[in-house]
């Protein structure tokens, strides 16, 4: 088990066997947005929170209340992750660490996380394409089958990528969804596209059309979380991404 | 007994690597230390990025809810340029549920340096999908012959 570092308090008591659905800061805050979609669009409320000394001296206050800048909500089957603030490159293997042993505490059904995949020319991508990759092998198949396309090969730095490799270690069934999106700009788009095919694959139905109405207004309000979580994925070599793996062996 | 290893040349350039990505990091976090907004000039400094490529150099500039016809390009030196846009609407910090903090916004404004020299004048701009693109090319010295 992690150490002490990273607790998870949950002031609702929360069944075993959930789906939880991660959306932590990333690229185009892509898993950001989407988690604040659907905690708004499923009413879910408020059930645990994350308690470390890892992050700087930070609280959200919430009229006039202090509250964890990273928390739970959720109903029965589903647990949204999600946090206000960037986390800090250091903090992210402990962080993904004490999410998948808690997920494995919870006997999880499924973890899903939520992201997206930085491309230079976004901005001239009229339609979004949407990538995966899965804890195992036998679930290679649920991408293809709800029309995502598997990453073959390449690399993924951050969060998402600790989480899943984590989930695999621990045979918990995790899936990696990831859109086209922009490195550094908030992609309110690029959250809709990967709600859908979440909505494919759990054979749910979130309504993605207000994030388009809205999008220019997501897209001013995450401007300084933006900014923040820019310099966490420098620090943490997110541009790697765009390296080619080199050596290959058939 | 210590044994005293010589540094190799691998070990000092790792020291000195080391060394400037923690003068970046300081950089950058000093540059953070501002914030996006200004009150008095009613402007909020947009998010951008810039591309260095062989042939170019791209920039681009997040602008939701900017007025497309406002935009303004100016080149202020030669590795120094200025982007404002006025936006479609006033905002407010109560739009963002902010009630402690007081001001309006009606405008974007951004300096931008350009890592690299440029032809100002072969400068294309377009606006995309909320993303202003401004494309300079690179400045060409002159060509080696290979004998």
């Amino acid at each position: 088990m992690v150490g002490e570092e990273i607790k998870i308090i949950e002031h609702k008591s929360i069944p075993e066997g959930v789906k939880i659905i991660c959306g932590l800061p990333d690229v185009g805050l892509v898993g950001v947005i989407a988690a604040a979609h659907m905690i708004s669009k499923l009413k879910l409320e408020e059930v645990a929170y994350i308690e470390t000394d890892l992050l700087p001296p930070i609280i959200m206050l919430e009229n006039g209340l202090p509250k964890s800048p990273i928390r739970m909500y959720g109903s029965k089957e589903i647990i949204v992750l999600s946090s206000e603030v960037a986390i800090p490159s250091n903090m992210v293997s402990l962080m993904a660490r004490s999410i998948v042993d808690w997920a494995w505490r919870k006997k999880a059904d499924k973890v899903l996380t939520l992201g997206g995949l930085p491309v230079p020319n976004r901005h001239e991508i009229e339609k979004l394409r949407i990538f995966g990759a899965v804890s195992d092998e036998s679930m290679l198949k649920m991408l293809t089958e709800n029309e995502i396309e598997i990453i073959q090969r390449g690399f993924l730095v951050g969060p998402q990528a600790l989480i899943l490799k984590y989930c695999a270690e621990k045979n918990i069934s995790a899936i990696t969804l990831l859109a086209e999106t922009f490195f550094n700009y908030p992609d309110p788009e690029a959250s809709s596209v990967v709600i859908q095919a979440l909505n494919r694959i759990m054979k749910i139905n979130i309504d993605v059309s207000e994030l388009i109405e809205k999008g220019e207004e997501v897209r001013l309000a995450m401007r300084d979380m933006m900014r923040r979580t820019q310099t966490e994925l420098a620090k943490m070599r997110k541009t790697q991404e765009y390296d080619v793996p080199g050596f290959y062996i058939r | 007994m210590a044994t005293v290893r010589r540094r190799s040349i691998f070990d000092i350039i790792h020291d000195y690597i080391e060394e400037l990505e923690e003068i970046t990091d300081e950089i950058i976090e000093r540059y953070m230390e501002s914030p996006s907004w200004d009150v008095k000039a009613q402007s909020l400094e947009p998010l951008f990025n810039v591309f260095v490529s062989s042939d170019k150099v791209t920039v681009t500039v997040d602008l939701p809810k900017a007025d497309p016809e406002s935009i303004k390009i100016s080149i202020l030196s030669d590795n120094l340029i200025e982007i404002t846009a006025k936006m479609k609407m006033k905002i407010h910090f109560e739009d963002f549920g902010v009630t402690h903090r007081r001001g309006e916004f009606t405008q974007f404004c951004c300096r931008i340096p350009l890592p690299a020299p440029v032809e100002t004048s072969g400068a294309k701009a377009r606006f995309l999908r909320g993303v202003l693109e401004i494309t300079f090319p690179r400045k060409r010295g002159y060509e080696i012959k290979i004998e």
